[in-house]
């Protein structure tokens, strides 16, 4: 068809398309310039901050260099440097000489190794080849004629002579001729002279490597820290920064990582937090914020890691980053995905405030870690604020559910012996009526064989008895036992506690129950009918209140306890606030209770699930008389609970003591506090209410209650409740605002949506009935019935660190969790036991952790000395049998009571806790590893004194310049009560010697602030010398004298101290406990 | 709670409902934009029908005309230089999408954790949406089969010679409205309640109801059977004794049959009377075979069973209408 040119007024044909095709293709364009936009740079953010970064480090290095730079040029000038200096280039002359000899024969013998090699390695895989040829045929008749043609082959290749171009040096050369054992041995003659020139060569330079190491380690130690030239080449790397993805890459073989997001544990994060990357900012060198001039900035995230330490043992590439923090290590395209903070990644970073929670993730065997002060604090308050009460919790605290086990136990076991019993008397019977003697024979042999397993079943039921001893004395309850609040308690108080907990005390360890003005009546009521009413309190006489401040600030009562109300308040938070005592309690009950809390009215039988009355010793023919020595049941023979179930110690106090301390507590009341008066309390008609109450609202998971010994916890297992999928969790009407980020306050959430974890737990812990907003729930008991604890925000933010850390652990390698096997374990396992105690309210243990006393304003300044120990390092000091005896019985005596054992000069009293065996030797093994020590302690033997040593010692011991006596006490009443350092005495039992001669040379740097003077002894021709004037003999002396000293203290008798007391100068000296 | 905006806009800007938000206004104005062609077309048919010469020698049958222009043109370069334009501007659009719009992905899948609501994608939302008022074995298996044989069925039951290649109202009428009906409102619209109406536990939410996942409704469904009492004691009298256990099931079996027959004697009629409607379609119906009728009512019948059901549903709490052991209706 012709070609024919459209109509010119046809729209389809004749319409130009140019326009909008150039318009389209313009947009493609700027959209394909948008998406390398987006490719280069858009969605990689960390180039910038990567570019950023090096801009700012750069210039603070250079800062840095130029800084060291003139201190290097400084300590070039100083003389001693020069010295040095001079000292290496000497060495450097005058050993070049032979090392330039030694590096010649070197090379001629390396020239010689290389002219043989490859003739030698030929000749070697010929004659090998050879030989194996040889070898290969069987020696029999029908081979013969082969295998010697092949040996003759063998003898050929060994006969012949290889032609070597040898070497002479100086580049002459000779033509040698050499059989293959000649090759061997010439070659191996070669190793050996070049090991020897090598050796030789070392041992030259020797002098000149000291002097070289010498001058590095004085530079070292003039000047710390990064030398210039490291820190020209950091530069060099830094102004060069190759602009990449940093990744740490972590796959264990043969694990999944579920848990830490897929496969492996790929993190990213150093793309961006560069600071945190060692190959930039190396060990040693710190880097903040303010160090870049970018203090203001909200988008610098370039610090180095703020807790070096804590890194150097987590190492990043083993564990990654996202393991301890969170967040989504693969991300890079923002801010917000790598954060993991969006909704659909399932562990977003830890804010700030709960970064701790990351420990928990694998710590979860510990009662206290290491740098975890926060989450230390969230387990400690899980404890003492009664958390554990209803929540269980794997791993804390499980004495009581041991308890039960061993109970059940024992119950099982009577059961089967006492159908024994019954069956044995049967077949006895049918035996004596059996027709013939073998029939009889048969009976008496299986009446026999269940008398044998009785006699076994008493033997198992008396290891269970013993272990329900030890449990019976572990098993302690976060509150007080409601069996004595009749002996105890004031009537009409009873009903305004339950009603106004946290009115009565802001930081009551009882959290805020929202209970119906009934539900009080019906609860107080039971409560009261429930306890014991007898025996009666022996009347005790009024004491004196101004003897009891005094006794309540010194013995150490402030460690747990707090006095002063608001703002005045001071002391521990571990048990009540005493402020307000003496409107509650019964003088004669509390004098009982101050001069021995563990002390009971009447023992409680598991076995009968009963309170024993003195009916029941009576019967027997026994005294009413229950305590550890007599803890067995009179009608059943099983283990009683023999004591109050309190971590509460004894502080060894006369009951005048104890009666002034509670007179003193008496007088702490509110003025005019008045309670209504509450007739109810005795109205049988309130008692079944009141225990279905009691039950509901779980009171028996703190309080021993009568005939509810043995109920269970009524809350949410929360062991893994940090991996509870948020659908689990009912933020019932206030879902959207948590979507939304709307608080129950009604205000904006400063971090936007709160539906987390992080959410549910604060809002729960403020607030734990919030869910229930809006709900209609007419019936209280349908309503949460979580009762509010008394927390502050921080103490929220612990708790809640706590529980988001506690995870399931079963998705995690078990080499990342804590749970070792060594010394640490001991460590781990102690820890549980110090907190339980809180033993860290009076010692410092850990480093760098702070007790409560050490607050007080009784402890501030000098007084400081008045502490108690630091026990960071009690298993290198004392001997652990003695530190078993003591942890018993700290007075160290039977019948001198109320006093210290060993710092008998010391106001603060270290009290009786009535610990198990098992407890107690935990504990000494936790001294033993905490200080390094190995966990089979044998005591070394030392070398007995010769008379002449004997006499020295002496002399060194009461010398003027260092009068030992002066401080120590030596059980001279008169001189103790100025002394301010522990009986010579007690030290061959109590101390290791090896600490002792450590102490001795550097008290100061084991014990900050002691009063035990250093510099007592200093280092001479490789031994310590006294450092005093020295008498004549000793100046002839060759031993050691700190030694000397050790070995005499270790051998000291009474007589002797005595004898030497006479000779010291008497003088008071500053106290010193630590 | 209804007033609740922010719900509204977290359903529409949510990544995964672009497409069916874009629906929303696509589907209308290319129905309106093509009915405005085909009401152009339709003008110039009868303006051509009116000049029978050049009907037969010189149309195009569409908009624009003119007498002068040829009747047909090269597709290169009219047609593809259009389409050149039309796949740059999809390109465009596309990238815009993909560089602002990232992949809704979720977390890794955990059986024991679903995600609430669980949707299927948005072009499958219409079945999972059948899915609430059919027996699963009709919605999930049976439906789709015949909707897929009943759309390979079209060209066969095809009677109508005219109305291919352009744009017609007039000549495609019962086709049209076959096609707004069936896919526009039913297909269509199932998808936009699946996308926005649908919420957790795939209750029924109106727009700006905040969705809330604990929501309690009511939702006690019964059969047809239970409105009338039908409890088989009458049946049983005449059941031998070995089926007399089974009276219910028997019972609930044949009651079911009358309203469901009714339906169908009743739908094929109004079909039969809708083909028959003006003079025209009678010129078609008649060009039509009995085969070609039966398919076609079969599948009409089906397709109106949709609409009827969810209707009962909501209107009157019925889940069934004919409930059998092997399968209910």
């Amino acid at each position: 068809m012709a070609a024919q040119l459209p109509p010119p007024d046809d729209p389809i044909t004749s319409r130009s398309l140019a326009r909008p095709l150039l318009v389209a293709g313009l947009l493609l364009l700027a959209v394909l310039g948008w998406a390398i936009y987006q490719e280069e740079i858009g969605l990689r953010p960390w180039r910038g901050y990567q570019r950023r970064f090096a801009q700012a480090y750069a210039a603070y290095l250079e800062k840095r260099l130029a800084e060291r730079r003139r201190a290097e040029q400084q300590l070039h000038a100083s003389p001693e440097y020069q010295r040095l200096r001079a000292t290496v280039e000497a060495l450097r002359r005058t050993t070049e000489e032979q090392d330039r000899r030694l590096e010649q024969q070197m090379n001629l013998v390396e020239e010689q190794r290389s002219a043989l090699l490859s003739t030698f390695q030929t000749a070697r895989s010929y004659v090998g080849a050879l030989t194996y040829e040889y070898e290969e045929i069987p020696d029999t008749p029908a081979y013969r004629k082969e295998k010697q043609e092949r040996f003759r082959r063998l003898q050929q290749a060994l006969a012949e002579k290889h032609r070597i171009l040898w070497p002479l040096g100086n580049g002459r050369t000779e033509i040698r001729y050499l059989n293959y054992d000649q090759l061997n041995a010439q070659f191996n003659a070669l190793l050996e002279e070049k090991a020897r020139l090598m050796e030789e060569r070392g041992r030259v330079d020797q002098p000149l490597k000291d002097a070289e190491a010498k001058l590095a380690a004085f530079e070292a130690q003039k000047l710390p820290g990064l030398s210039a030239a490291q820190l020209q080449g950091l530069l060099e790397r830094v102004r060069n920064l190759d602009l990449k993805i940093r990744q740490v890459y972590v796959n264990p073989p043969g694990r999944a990582l579920n848990y830490l997001g897929g496969g492996m544990i790929v993190d990213r994060c150093q793309s961006c937090h560069l600071g945190t990357d060692a190959s930039l900012v190396p060990p040693g060198l710190t880097l903040t914020k303010a160090d870049l001039g970018m203090a203001n900035s909200h988008d610098a995230p370039f610090a180095s890691h703020p807790e070096p330490e804590l890194l150097r043992i987590h190492p990043v590439e083993r564990f990654g980053c996202a393991t301890c923090h969170g967040g989504n290590g693969w991300a890079l395209d923002s801010v917000r995905t790598a954060h993991g903070r969006y909704p659909h990644w399932l562990w977003p970073l830890y804010y700030p405030e709960n970064f701790q929670a990351g420990c928990q993730t694998c710590h979860s065997a510990d009662a206290y870690t290491e740098f975890a002060t926060v989450l230390n604090r969230g387990r400690y308050l899980y404890r003492v604020k009664g958390c554990i009460g209803c929540h269980k919790y794997q791993g804390f605290d499980d004495q009581a559910d041991q308890l039960t086990d061993v109970q059940r136990l024992i119950r099982e076991l009577e059961r089967e012996k006492q159908h024994n019993i019954e069956e044995a008397a049967r077949l006895n019977r049918l035996g004596d009526q059996a027709p013939d003697n073998a029939t009889a024979q048969r009976y008496y042999a299986q009446a026999a064989a269940l008398t044998l397993r009785n006699s076994q079943i008493d033997t198992r039921m008396d290891v269970l008895d013993r272990q329900a001893h030890d449990l019976f004395l572990e098993v302690k309850r976060v509150g007080p036992s409601l069996k004595e609040i009749r002996l105890k308690l004031q009537r009409d108080w009873i009903p305004y506690w339950l009603e106004h907990t946290h009115e009565f005390d802001p930081n009551a360890q009882m959290p805020q129950f929202r209970l119906q003005p009934e539900e009080v009546r019906a609860i107080a009521a039971f409560i009261w009918q429930d306890a014991l009413k007898g025996p009666a309190l022996p009347h005790q006489p009024a004491g004196d209140p101004a003897r009891g401040r005094q006794l309540l600030y010194e013995r150490g009562c402030l460690a747990c306890h707090s006095v002063g109300e608001g703002t005045q308040r001071i002391g521990g938070d571990f048990a009540a606030n005493l402020s307000r005592e003496g409107e509650k309690a019964n003088y004669d009950y509390l004098v009982r209770w101050i001069y021995n809390p563990h002390l009971r009215t009447a023992p409680y039988c598991p076995y009968e699930h009963r309170d024993l009355t003195p009916e029941d010793y009576a019967r027997h023919g026994l005294p009413f008389v229950f305590d550890a020595e007599h803890s067995r049941c009179p009608n059943d023979g099983h283990e009683l609970e023999f004591e109050e179930p309190t971590v509460m110690p004894s502080f060894r106090l006369s009951w005048q003591d104890a009666r002034d301390i509670a007179s003193l507590l008496m007088t702490q009341k509110h003025p005019n506090a008045r309670y209504a008066p509450a007739p109810y309390m005795d109205d049988p008609k309130l008692f079944a209410e009141g225990r279905a109450l009691v039950r509901f609202y779980g009171c028996a998971g703190c309080h021993e209650i009568a005939g509810l010994e043995d109920e269970g916890r009524i809350g949410t297992e929360l062991t893994t409740e940090g991996s509870k999928p948020l659908d689990r969790l009912d933020f019932g009407f206030l879902l959207t605002s948590a979507k939304r980020g709307i608080l129950p306050d009604g205000s904006r959430s400063p971090r936007g949506p709160w539906y987390d974890l992080k959410g549910f737990f604060d809002a729960k812990l403020r607030q734990p009935n919030v869910f229930d907003r809006q709900r209609y729930l007419p019936n209280p008991r349908d309503r949460l019935h979580m009762p509010t604890p008394a927390l502050s925000t921080e103490d929220i933010n612990a708790l809640t660190s706590f529980l988001l850390g506690s995870v399931d652990t079963s998705t995690i390698p078990p080499e990342y969790l804590y749970r070792p096997t060594d010394a640490r374990r001991a460590i781990q396992q102690g820890w549980w036991i110090i907190t339980k105690y809180n033993c860290i309210g009076c010692h410092q243990i850990g480093v760098g952790q702070h007790t409560v006393l050490e607050a007080l304003p009784q402890y501030q300044g000098e007084n400081r000395a008045n502490l108690p120990p630091i026990l960071t390092f009690e298993g290198a000091r004392v001997n652990p049998d003695w530190l078993k005896k003591f942890l018993a019985n700290p007075a160290l005596s039977t019948t001198d009571t109320n006093r210290n054992g060993v710092r008998t000069y010391l106001q603060v009293r270290m009290p009786t806790f009535f610990l198990s065996d098992d407890e107690i030797r935990i504990l000494v093994s936790f001294f033993q590893a905490l200080a390094s020590q190995p966990q089979q302690f044998i005591p070394p033997v030392l070398k007995p004194l010769t008379p002449a040593e004997v006499r020295m010692a002496r002399e060194i011991f009461v010398s003027p310049a260092a009068p030992c006596l002066k401080c120590h006490m030596t059980g001279n009443p008169a001189h103790d009560r100025t002394a301010s350092a522990p009986n010579f005495l007690i030290a061959r039992e109590r101390l290791q010697p090896d600490w002792t001669r450590r102490w001795m040379i550097a008290p100061a740097s084991m014990a900050p602030g002691t009063a035990m003077p250093s510099n007592l002894f200093r280092f001479e021709n490789g031994r310590w010398v006294f450092n005093g004037p020295l008498p004549p003999d000793l100046k002839n002396y060759p031993g050691d004298q700190v030694d000397l000293l050790v070995r005499y203290m270790f051998q000291l008798t009474p007589q002797e101290q005595q004898a030497l007391a006479g000779r010291t100068p008497a003088g008071t000296a500053s106290r010193s406990s630590r | 709670m209804f007033g609740d905006w922010h719900q509204l806009w977290e359903i529409i800007s949510n990544p995964d409902n672009v497409p069916v938000v874009a629906l929303l206004f696509l589907v209308p104005f290319f129905t309106w934009f093509g009915l405005r062609q085909a009401h152009a077309n339709d003008r110039l048919i009868a303006q051509l029908e009116a000049d029978p010469e050049k009907a037969r020698t010189h149309h195009r049958k569409t908009q624009p005309y003119h007498p002068s222009w040829p009747r047909e043109v090269h597709v290169w370069p009219y047609l593809l230089r259009v389409e050149l334009l039309a796949a740059v501007i999809v390109t465009i659009i596309l990238t815009v999408w993909a560089l602002t719009v990232n992949a809704p992905l979720e977390e890794p899948a955990n059986a024991s954790i679903t995600m609430n609501p669980a949707k299927a994608p948005w072009y499958f939302l219409g079945l999972q949406e059948m899915l609430e008022y059919f027996d699963p074995w009709i919605a999930g298996v049976v439906m789709p089969t015949l909707i897929i044989f009943g759309l390979m069925a079209i060209p066969f039951i095809d009677a109508n010679p005219l109305g291919n290649g352009y744009y017609t109202y007039r000549q495609r009428r019962f086709a049209i409205w076959t096609f707004l009906i069936g896919f526009e409102g039913l297909w269509l619209v199932l998808i936009m309640i699946g996308t926005f109406l649908r919420g957790p536990g795939f209750m029924l939410f109106w727009p700006t109801q905040t969705w809330d996942p604990d929501r309690i409704e009511f939702m006690a469904n019964r059969n047809l059977d239970d409105l009338f009492g039908i409890d088989g004691r009458w049946l049983a009298h005449l059941l031998p004794a070995s089926q007399k256990p089974f009276a219910v099931i028997w019972a609930r079996g044949l009651f079911g049959l009358i309203p469901v027959t009714l339906y169908v004697v009743g739908a094929a009629y109004l079909f039969y009377r809708i083909l028959n409607a003006t003079e025209f379609s009678r010129k078609i119906f008649r060009r039509m075979s009995l085969l070609q009728v039966v398919v076609m009512e079969f599948f009409l019948i089906l397709m109106l069973s949709l609409p009827l059901t969810i209707f009962l549903r909501l209107a009157f709490r019925i889940k069934y209408v004919w409930e059998t052991p092997w399968f209910s209706i």
